[in-house]
Formats: C-alpha cells, sequence, structure tokens
C-alpha cells in the first residue's frame, strides 16, 4: 500500500464540459470545518440559493479526517447539498464501503457540478477519474446498477426515484446504506449522474499511532460497558428495531398519521420477531465493531427501526414481511423509507384510509416512476396534504416528514425538530439519546427545564459528529472526549470536546445563515399543530398529553438567545458569512 | 436543580460543609454556594459549552495530597471506573491558577470530566446535565479516595500533614457500614409491586450506607421469567420508574435501558437459582481487589485480563470489564457456594436466595472485612512490609 498524499485533495466534476481536476482543499477549511457535513456546507458558500435543481447546485461527498483509520464507525462520509424536499441546505452521513475506498482512492471529498447531456457513471480510482456512458443503466434499479459496476469498486447510485424528481429520493450505497431523507438522489438525477464508483489503495497515515490506539482502547472500552451498542438488547444484536418495544413501552411510538402513540401490534416487527423470521445476521460499515446492520439469511438487507415503525404503525399495518417487502422496495427504487411512509400515512388519513399491505408496494413503484397518484405522492407530505386541501395532516417539520418518535412523549425532542437546519430529522440533536436511552445521563423527557440548551449543545456536538465523520451511534458510548484524541492521534494537532463542539456551532450557524437566506424564519421552526391540541396515547400510568404551546414557544424563545440570535429567530446582522474561514 | 444536587454532595460527605459552588447556564448563568467557589464555578462555566459546573473542597484531603505527590501532570487511578469512564484526571498546580484559574481549569475540563485544583479541589463538568457535573465531582472524589488507599500503602506517607490527616480520617471520619435498622422483605417476593418497592428501598440503603461511588450500582430481582433490574445510569437511591422488567427468553427488547450489568445478572441467576442480587463499589473492597502478591506476572492488564479466582478470605476475586466484557463470564461460576464476589477494581456482588437482606449483609460484610485487611496491612506495613498494587 501506498501512503495518502498531503495535503487532502478533492475532485472537482463539471458534468457539463466533461472536465475533472484533483485540487487541494485549503488547509484552514479542515481546520476550522474538520470534514464531512462541515466542509461540504463551506464549500456550498455563495451558491447555496441557487435551485437543488439547477446545473450550477453543487453535489459534495465528502469524508473527515478519521476515515480510513482504524477509528471505530469513522468509514463515513457526508453528502451535502441543497434539498428539493425541503429547500434548506441538506446533509445526510452514511456508511458502507464507499468512503473508504474514496479515501483510499487519495481523495478526501469530491465535488460535482453542472448536468450531463446524458446519463454517466463518474469511476474514481487512485490513479485518475473518467465518466463513463450510463444509458444502458438509466432506468435500472440500485440493485442491478451496483452489480453492473461491481468491478469498479464501492458503489453510489440512484435508483429510478432519483431519476424522476422524486423529492425523497435517496442516494443508496452499494451495501445498502442510504444518503437519505432530503432528495439528494433527485438532485444527482437531474445532474444525469447515474452512480460513482470508487476504488484505491492508498493507506491514511495515523500520526501519533501511540495516542491513537490509546484512544481507540477507551472507545472500545465505552462500547462494551454500554448496553444500548453491546448490551444483549442492543443494537449490535437486533439492530435499530431494538428500539420497537421500547418506543411501544414509552407510549411514543407515532401510530396513524399520529394520531395515536401506541401500536398494539408492534410486536409483530420488534427486534427479536425479525430476529425469529429472518433469521437476521449482524452486518455492518466497513470496520465498524458495532454492526447494527442486519441481513436476512437470503442476504436481503433488514430494515431500520424508523422503517418498521412508519410501514407499520404509522400506516396501521402489522406485516413483518410487507415491511420487509416495502423496505427492498424503496431500496431499490432509491427512496427514503421514513418519508415515503410517511407521505403515504398523510395521505392515507386525508382519503379516510390508511393503505393496505395488498397495496403498497403498488404506490411505491407508481411514486418512484411518477405515475398516476405516484406523481402527486412523489412531491412529499406537505405538497400532497397541500393539494388535497388537508395542510394539518402532513406530521413534517420544514417539509421533512417526522421520524418514529413522537413529540408528545420527549420534549428535547420536540424541539429539536424545530431547530434542526434540515427539517424534522431526529439525528441533529438526537435527544432520544437522554431523553430515552438514558446517556450519558438521563433527562425528563416530559419536561422542557434545560432543554434549550441542551439542544443547542448536543446541536453543536453532533455537527461536530457529522464534520469527522462518525456514526451518531458511538456515542451511546462513547464521547467526543474519545473522539477528540482519535483526531489529535490522526493529525498530531491537539484537540479538544470543547474546541470540537466549537468547529460545531460555526457549522450549524452557518447552516442556519443560508437557511435565512432562502426565506427560512421562526414560522418555519414549528411543529404540526396536532401536536399541540390533541393528546397521544395515554395509559399504563403514562400520561401524554398535547404539548403546551406557550411553553414550547418560550424554549425556543431561550433556545435563539443561547444561540445569539434574537428572539425571532434570526441573525443580529448580516455580516455573519464574512467573519467565518 | 442546585439545591438537591448540593443537598446529595453534603449527604455524603464528600464535601467540606460550605465549601460547595455550583453553577449551572440556561439562557442565564445561574451559581450559588460559597461566594468564591460559586464565582469560579461561573467562570469556569462561561469557558465552556456545558450545562453545569461543581467546585468544591473535598471533605478527604486525598485528592490535595495526590496531587502534591505526582510528578506527572494528571492522576492515573486504576480502579475500572476511572478506566472507563474518566480515564485519567487532569490535575493544576498553584502556580497555575495565578491570575485567570478559571481559564486554567477550564483548559483542563474542556478535555476531561473533572480536575483536581490545588488549593482549591475538586471541579467537574456537566456536558448535558447538572447531574452529570455532580456525577463527574462524586467519580473523582471516588477515584481519587481508592488511589489513595493503595498509594499510602504502597510508599507510605510522604507530605507534612499526610499521617495525621490519614488517622484522622481512620479514627474520626471513618463509619463502618453496617445493616443495623434495615427492614428487608423475607423472601420469596412474588408480585411486582411487592419487587418493586423492595429493589426501591434496597437501592436507598446501598447508597445511604456509602456502598457506591455517588449512586452508581445496580440491583435486581428475579420473579418467575422476570427479571426486574434497576436501568442504566439510574440513581440507586432514586430508583421510582427506574426498574426495567426484562424476560429472560428476550422475546422483548425493552431492557435495552437496563444497567450494563444485565447479562451479568442473568447469567447469575441461571447459575445459582438466586433472586436477588446487589452490585456496588464499597471502596475499601474496590481497593483490596486491587492488590496481588504475584511476582513477576505475564499478565499485563491484571483488571481485564487475569484468569486466577484470587480470594480474600472467603471471597473470590476475579477480573473483568464492565459490559460485555468478560465480567459477565467470570462472575457467575465463583459466586454461587460464598454468595458473594469483588470484580478486580470495580466492585461487589451479592447475592440472595430469597430476599436482598442476604445479599446487603453480605456486601456490608466484604466491606468490612476489607477494611479490617486493608488497615492491617497498613500497620504491618509500618513494620517493614510491602504489598505491591497490581497494574
Amino acid at each position: 500500500m501506498n501512503r495518502m498524499p498531503r495535503p487532502e485533495h478533492m475532485l472537482v466534476v463539471d458534468l457539463s464540459s466533461g472536465r475533472m481536476r484533483r485540487e487541494e482543499i485549503p488547509p484552514e477549511f479542515l481546520r476550522a470545518y474538520l470534514g464531512g457535513r462541515g466542509l461540504g456546507v463551506r464549500l456550498l458558500r455563495g451558491r447555496h440559493t441557487l435551485s437543488p435543481f439547477g446545473p450550477a447546485m453543487p453535489l459534495i461527498f465528502a469524508t473527515g479526517p478519521l476515515c480510513g483509520t482504524p477509528a471505530p464507525t469513522s468509514a463515513r462520509l457526508s453528502v451535502v447539498s441543497r434539498s428539493p424536499l425541503t429547500g434548506t441546505v441538506y446533509d445526510c452521513s452514511a456508511g458502507g464501503r464507499f468512503a473508504w475506498r474514496l479515501r483510499a482512492a487519495g481523495l478526501f471529498a469530491i465535488l460535482v457540478e453542472g448536468k450531463s447531456p446524458r446519463p454517466v457513471v463518474l469511476a474514481v480510482t487512485s490513479s485518475g477519474e473518467e465518466l463513463l456512458a450510463a444509458d444502458n443503466l438509466w432506468t435500472k434499479g440500485v440493485g442491478e446498477t451496483v452489480r453492473a459496476l461491481s468491478d469498479r469498486g464501492s458503489v453510489a447510485a440512484i435508483g429510478p426515484a432519483g431519476e424522476n424528481a422524486v423529492l425523497f429520493s435517496n442516494i443508496m450505497m452499494g451495501e445498502g446504506n442510504a444518503v437519505g431523507r432530503g432528495g439528494l438522489g433527485a438532485v444527482m438525477g437531474s445532474k444525469n449522474l447515474k452512480a460513482v464508483a470508487v476504488d484505491g489503495d492508498l493507506r491514511t497515515p495515523v500520526a501519533d499511532r501511540e495516542r491513537f490506539d490509546r484512544a481507540r482502547a477507551d472507545v472500545m472500552r465505552l462500547f462494551r460497558a454500554s448496553p444500548v451498542i453491546f448490551g444483549e438488547l442492543g443494537i449490535s444484536e437486533y439492530g435499530t428495531p431494538a428500539l420497537v418495544d421500547l418506543m411501544r413501552q414509552r407510549r411514543m411510538a407515532p401510530t396513524e398519521n399520529f394520531r395515536r402513540t401506541v401500536f398494539e401490534d408492534s410486536s409483530a416487527y420488534s427486534g427479536p420477531a425479525i430476529r425469529a423470521a429472518y433469521g437476521a445476521k449482524k452486518d455492518g460499515c466497513f470496520g465498524c465493531p458495532i454492526q447494527c446492520k442486519k441481513r436476512a439469511s437470503d442476504g436481503r438487507s433488514l430494515p431500520e427501526y424508523e422503517t418498521v415503525s412508519h410501514f407499520g404503525a404509522l400506516n396501521n399495518i402489522s406485516d413483518l414481511h410487507t415491511i420487509v417487502r416495502s423496505n427492498n422496495a424503496c431500496n431499490d427504487l432509491g427512496m427514503d423509507t421514513i418519508s415515503a411512509a410517511a407521505t403515504l400515512s398523510a395521505w392515507g388519513e386525508a382519503r379516510g384510509r390508511f393503505p393496505s399491505p395488498e397495496e403498497i408496494g403498488p404506490l411505491l413503484s407508481d411514486i418512484a416512476a411518477r405515475r398516476g397518484e405516484g406523481d402527486l405522492l412523489a412531491e412529499g407530505s406537505r405538497r400532497v396534504a397541500e393539494t388535497l386541501g388537508r395542510p394539518g395532516l402532513s406530521m413534517s417539520v420544514k417539509s421533512l416528514e417526522l421520524p418514529a418518535y413522537d413529540p408528545r412523549g420527549a420534549y428535547g425532542m420536540a424541539l429539536a425538530y424545530v431547530t434542526s437546519n434540515r427539517g424534522g430529522c431526529h439525528l441533529r440533536a438526537y435527544p432520544i439519546s437522554h431523553e430515552i436511552l438514558r446517556k450519558p445521563v438521563a433527562s425528563d423527557r416530559f419536561s422542557f427545564s434545560g432543554k434549550a440548551r441542551m439542544i443547542k449543545i448536543a446541536e453543536d456536538a453532533n455537527a461536530a459528529v457529522d464534520s469527522l465523520v462518525a456514526c451518531k451511534f458511538a456515542f451511546f458510548g462513547a464521547s467526543l472526549e474519545e473522539y477528540a484524541e482519535l483526531l489529535a492521534g490522526v493529525t498530531g494537532e491537539d484537540h479538544t470536546p470543547q474546541s470540537m463542539k466549537e468547529i460545531g456551532e460555526r457549522v450549524y450557524l452557518t447552516e442556519r445563515f443560508y437557511n435565512a437566506e432562502n426565506g427560512f424564519t421562526r414560522a418555519d421552526d414549528d411543529l404540526p399543530e396536532r401536536f399541540f391540541t390533541e393528546a397521544g396515547s395515554s395509559g399504563e400510568g403514562i400520561e401524554v398529553p398535547p404539548i403546551d404551546r406557550a411553553r414550547f414557544g418560550a424554549e425556543l424563545t431561550k433556545y435563539y438567545r443561547i444561540r445569539g440570535l434574537r428572539d425571532d429567530g434570526s441573525f443580529p446582522d448580516d455580516g455573519f458569512l464574512e467573519r467565518q474561514p | 436543580m442546585i439545591a438537591k444536587y448540593a443537598e446529595k454532595l453534603h449527604r455524603d460527605r464528600s464535601v467540606v460543609t460550605g465549601r460547595l459552588g455550583i453553577a449551572a447556564q440556561d439562557d442565564v448563568m445561574l451559581s450559588e454556594g460559597a461566594p468564591d467557589l460559586s464565582r469560579l464555578a461561573a467562570d469556569v462555566l462561561s469557558h465552556l459549552s456545558c450545562l453545569g459546573v461543581v467546585a468544591a473542597a473535598p471533605s478527604l484531603p486525598f485528592a490535595e495530597f495526590l496531587l502534591r505527590r505526582a510528578e506527572a501532570e494528571s492522576i492515573v487511578p486504576l480502579d475500572t471506573e476511572t478506566r472507563t469512564f474518566l480515564h485519567d484526571i487532569p490535575i493544576v498546580r498553584r502556580g497555575k491558577l495565578a491570575g485567570n484559574p478559571a481559564a486554567a481549569i477550564a483548559a483542563l475540563l474542556s478535555k476531561r470530566k473533572g480536575v483536581v485544583a490545588e488549593g482549591i479541589g475538586i471541579v467537574a463538568s456537566g456536558p448535558v446535565t447538572l447531574e452529570q457535573a455532580y456525577i463527574h465531582y462524586s467519580s473523582v472524589f471516588h477515584a481519587c479516595h481508592v488511589k489513595y488507599l493503595l498509594d499510602v500503602l504502597q510508599d507510605g506517607f510522604r507530605l507534612p500533614g499526610e499521617e495525621e490527616a490519614f488517622r484522622a480520617f481512620r479514627e474520626e471520619r471513618l463509619r463502618p457500614p453496617s445493616a443495623e435498622e434495615l427492614a428487608f422483605r423475607p423472601g420469596p417476593i412474588e408480585t411486582p409491586e411487592d419487587v418493586l418497592a423492595e429493589v426501591r428501598a434496597v437501592g436507598r440503603y446501598t447508597v445511604e450506607r456509602g456502598l457506591v461511588d455517588s449512586f452508581f450500582g445496580n440491583i435486581s430481582y428475579r420473579v418467575g421469567d422476570t427479571i426486574y433490574i434497576s436501568q442504566t445510569a439510574a440513581s440507586l437511591d432514586e430508583l421510582a420508574g427506574c426498574v426495567d422488567p426484562v424476560p429472560t427468553d428476550n422475546r422483548s427488547t425493552t431492557g435495552i435501558t437496563a444497567s450494563s450489568e444485565l447479562l451479568a445478572h442473568r447469567r447469575i441467576y441461571e447459575a445459582t437459582g438466586a433472586r436477588a442480587i446487589l452490585h456496588g463499589h464499597p471502596k475499601f473492597a474496590v481497593a483490596m481487589s486491587m492488590l496481588c502478591d504475584v511476582k513477576d506476572c505475564p499478565v499485563k492488564d491484571c483488571w481485564k485480563d487475569c484468569t486466577r479466582v484470587r480470594m480474600l478470605g472467603d471471597t473470590p476475586i476475579v477480573a473483568g470489564e464492565i459490559g460485555a466484557g468478560g465480567l459477565a463470564a467470570r462472575v457467575p461460576p465463583v459466586i454461587g457456594g460464598p454468595g458473594k464476589a469483588i470484580v478486580y477494581g470495580h466492585g461487589v456482588f451479592a447475592i440472595g436466595k430469597d430476599g436482598f437482606g442476604e445479599a446487603f449483609r453480605s456486601m456490608v460484610d466484604i466491606e468490612n472485612r476489607c477494611q479490617e485487611e486493608y488497615f492491617r496491612r497498613l500497620d504491618t506495613r509500618a513494620g517493614g512490609e510491602k504489598f505491591k498494587p497490581s497494574s
């Protein structure tokens, strides 16, 4: 193996002209933004107000400084652009093997701009890159596309949904991981880029091996001490569906488009049920010790918690095989499972009947093809509900469909949904970690007390995590304390949790500034009215009342103040970006 | 919240009365306690992206002695809790506290959870909640306590005032734990309501009698095919609503929030037929478990790799990491006969055939025996014999 060239480089691809060049990433960008989400957000500056489907809008694949090393859970990258679903700046972190192979090709990042006159595949190796004609792959599913490119390394591809501009289409990693939620598959499709394949043999250097190894041992010890990670009922054993029973017990599993918060039949798709039905085996991202992904004995990828809950409870479906088939269909069509299921659920409530198990498969195909009713459903729940004259039925924030944690059951989560820069996402501040999973400590899930600062700190910390790029699940055990040491070991430069949170704060505020320039205001930082007017499913000694709107608003104002924003959520001046590196 | 943790720190006797400052910030900074320490806590907190800071003079001078005895810039306790969660404890000497002590302390707290500041005491932060700052303070206090016991046994007293302070600790402060005046339900306990009530009561006893560091430890009771076990990061003195019922056949994963030692509890139940398990971190037992007189042993990481079963009186000592790391394999085979076992550098597991009374009294007995044995060795050491803590 050869050593990685330093400084770090990115490949800039202009699909309109077909020109490609490797250029050095300014070192000050890496110091100020680390990589991944942070680097992508920085590279987007100046083009953040362009249309997501405009040729000049970049689509950025950015790894992080730990990628390519044995740092646990770090074989990941972030994909950054502007979302056609939400209109916000958008990033998504994904694992698999793609990021690791991209680094091994001698690249820290790829920036794709322009629009190819015909479908192409970008093929990258450590010795060069080329654009391949992909007319034969256009219209093909993700699985067939990946198989066709299997001799070119790891593949990130879109399916028919991305080609047809479904607003919640994914970019799928060949290993089954998704760049999900915000429709970046459609951005890729708008550029006529069917897939990116990467391969290489370069090694990421570690500056201080002893320090790195010590930090890695600390991380692994914390993983082993974490019941959520390596506990016998944890995600390593059962994958994220380990949460199904817990969310049922906590009475916060969104059911029938969030009309209720308990689904009596949820045990049909719980972690143990999936293991029993499919002989689930451990699988996961390159080099990850957790192996939270699960595959059936026949090799099929098995669904995550959000997927089983939303194709299950949210649509009133208890048939596990329907849920697994829906997951596989979405993966092959290249669509986000959360938004697909939530959009079907909103549509179902609007028409007075949730889709039956038999209807789900054809509906998913119709969405990906924009055929019949699928054409409207491909627009996501907000546009569907508005078109049907029932805007209140879209359970979304900034047009991003909410995942499977009902905000009436976790008030930090309620606040975090609205402050998330990419819309209704659970992973930005991830308060489920302390409100439900008690990591690193427990907080009172039915209280707003202290939540404004908790959410702010967690958003900053997780922006740093997304810039490293590491997996959020690692932080059910470890903390930035150990990951700062890993980073110091790799780079040879000192980092601390505090310095990383400051980087995260810069990333978060930059994103918010971009969103503000795209017209987002405090009015967009709001939950659907249902959560303030309708109770969840109380019982078993747990009361799930509607959220107190006045208290929610007060905590949001507090959050803005902690962030240094005005009470209306705006920036106190227009010069924020100029002050950033 | 500030008042709650101030009261806890005083109640568990880990701070000098009145020498405590706590700061917490939401959209405004709040601080309470001794004026100098609350001001320091607030100043430190203003440098950090955290929820809370505790700054206090510990009720024992052991952390200060460790700082002054240390040649490096950190204290490195070798007990398992510290290895796992704190890693090491940075120290800041008086010279670096001149000028802007808050900045000097905050610089170290930006890397670790707690620091020892010369002439001030222990300062700890809580990144997510104020409770975390309390926990981290308490963990540093506990870690320094255990390490100092071992260091004194190994190296004797080195500094002026140490011997006198230690004598005062031994003769005036030390209260051997006891089970006296505590009421335990006779087993077997059959209904979930009774189990939960007893688990809450015994958890509280364990904290009140000083058998844990801060409030950590875990407790469980088995009824039929259900294990009722305290949740991870649960305060043993506040277990209402923090006990998970976990089916033994794993048909539900609700227990994903259960203690990290769930697997150990399950295996102990399988191996012994017991109904009750109590796990705590009594300091003398933790310290004594780390003493080994085997010379030239090839095992370097004794705390996790030692496969021997050593005996401390009639109590077996085994090694093993927390959680999925090995403890769950090594404790069950040895605990059935004696009804108790010590995990190297970690704490005590004790079982009850039917109820918690037996387990609690076993833990008390172990700690008292370890205390007696510790002072016997210390007194013997004064006569010239040394015992070397293993790594």
